[in-house]
């Protein structure tokens, strides 16, 4: 798939993901890596990303045995964020599917 | 590519295209090799997938327009100084009070001490009939224990407040600087459920003691005097004596 389509796409599943509870970033990484097809480095610029533009936080958490994890949660900014994003990418995505299956039916 | 290999290149790219904090960028990648390796994943394996260190770094240039909070770094040092003036003073006296609760544990102890031996160091201690002293003497006691597991209690607090103060300082500052902030802890000691128990049992116990025979002690006194203010019949406070 094109590589420019996954792009922004992602930026979405991450704010996605965190919205469910908070990441450290290998989890992320893991977590998208497994599903969509991409290198597993990319993610960790998404974050920083992200997080300049103030929809992320970080912390770090102290583990039992190994050196404390930076957690990344998402702010007030980033919550709201994503469910304007949300909404705006399914509604997208049913356009476009629709158009592409119309196209399907006129081959036919 | 090795772990090394890929590290220090992503460094150098990273540094080339003059990228803040480019340590902390590098940290993130030696952690996923970390988590990649415990995995049983080989070190080729691992850079191969994480993509090529040029490629990332350059996302990273597109990524890191951040700004960089300098001068509210300041402000939050100036203001921060303030407060450990103030967090400062505040501690002083929470130390001195810790100490005179210390003192008045130790201060019971012996008079209580005293009261059992029957003697009166200095003429301090009022004169009143053995048995009275001994009843007084366990009341003494439990207040003497019950002093020392406040002692105890509040040099937790103490320190824990202490602690505490010393996180949001750190995490103030880090959060101006832009770095990445510790959770901050509770204001409560947390002692473990079971010296919790223990404080809690003794605290009861020396408490009904101290209660229980400072009456006993004032009802037998009044009964062996013969009057209700036994202290006149035995001469304290300066009053002449029978």
């Amino acid at each position: 798939m094109n590589p420019q389509y996954k792009k922004g796409v992602l930026e979405l599943c991450v704010l996605a993901l965190l919205k469910k509870h908070d990441c450290y970033g290998y989890e992320i990484s893991e977590y998208l890596s497994s599903r969509i097809d991409i290198a597993d480095g990319t993610v960790y610029p998404i974050l920083r990303k992200l997080k300049s533009e103030g929809l992320l936080t970080t912390y770090l958490q102290e583990e039992s045995g190994g050196p404390p994890r930076k957690y990344y949660s998402l702010t007030a900014l980033g919550r709201e964020t994503y469910e304007r994003d949300r909404a705006e990418y399914l509604n997208f995505a049913r356009t476009v599917e629709t158009l592409l299956e119309d196209d399907d039916h006129d081959k036919e | 590519m090795t772990r090394n290999e890929f590290l220090a290149k992503l460094s150098d790219e990273l540094k080339k295209k003059k990228i803040a904090d480019a340590d902390d960028i590098v940290s993130e990648y030696e952690q996923h090799f970390a988590f990649k390796m415990a995995d049983g994943f080989s070190e080729e394996e691992i850079a191969a997938k994480l993509g090529d260190p040029a490629a990332l770094a350059a996302q990273f240039e597109i990524a890191g327009q951040e700004k960089k909070p300098k001068s509210s770094r300041a402000i939050a040092a100036i203001g921060l100084f303030f407060a450990d003036l103030f967090a400062g003073m505040f501690f002083i006296l929470l130390i001195a009070w810790e100490i005179i609760t210390a003192a008045f544990s130790v201060c019971s102890a012996a008079v209580a001490v005293s009261l059992f031996a029957g003697i009166s160091p200095w003429s301090l201690i009022p004169p009143m009939p053995y048995g009275c002293g001994v009843i007084f003497g366990l009341s003494l006691a439990g207040l003497a224990v019950l002093s020392a597991v406040s002692t105890i209690y509040f040099a937790a607090f103490i320190r824990q407040l202490m602690r505490s103060y010393g996180r949001f300082h750190h995490n103030t500052m880090a959060a101006a600087s832009g770095n990445a902030i510790l959770p901050s802890l509770s204001v409560h000691p947390r002692l473990n459920a079971k010296t919790n128990r223990r404080l809690r049992t003794v605290t009861l116990f020396s408490l009904t003691v101290f209660a229980a025979c400072m009456v006993l002690g004032i009802i037998v006194s009044m009964i062996v005097s013969g009057a209700l203010e036994f202290w006149h019949a035995w001469g304290w406070f300066g009053y002449p004596g029978k």
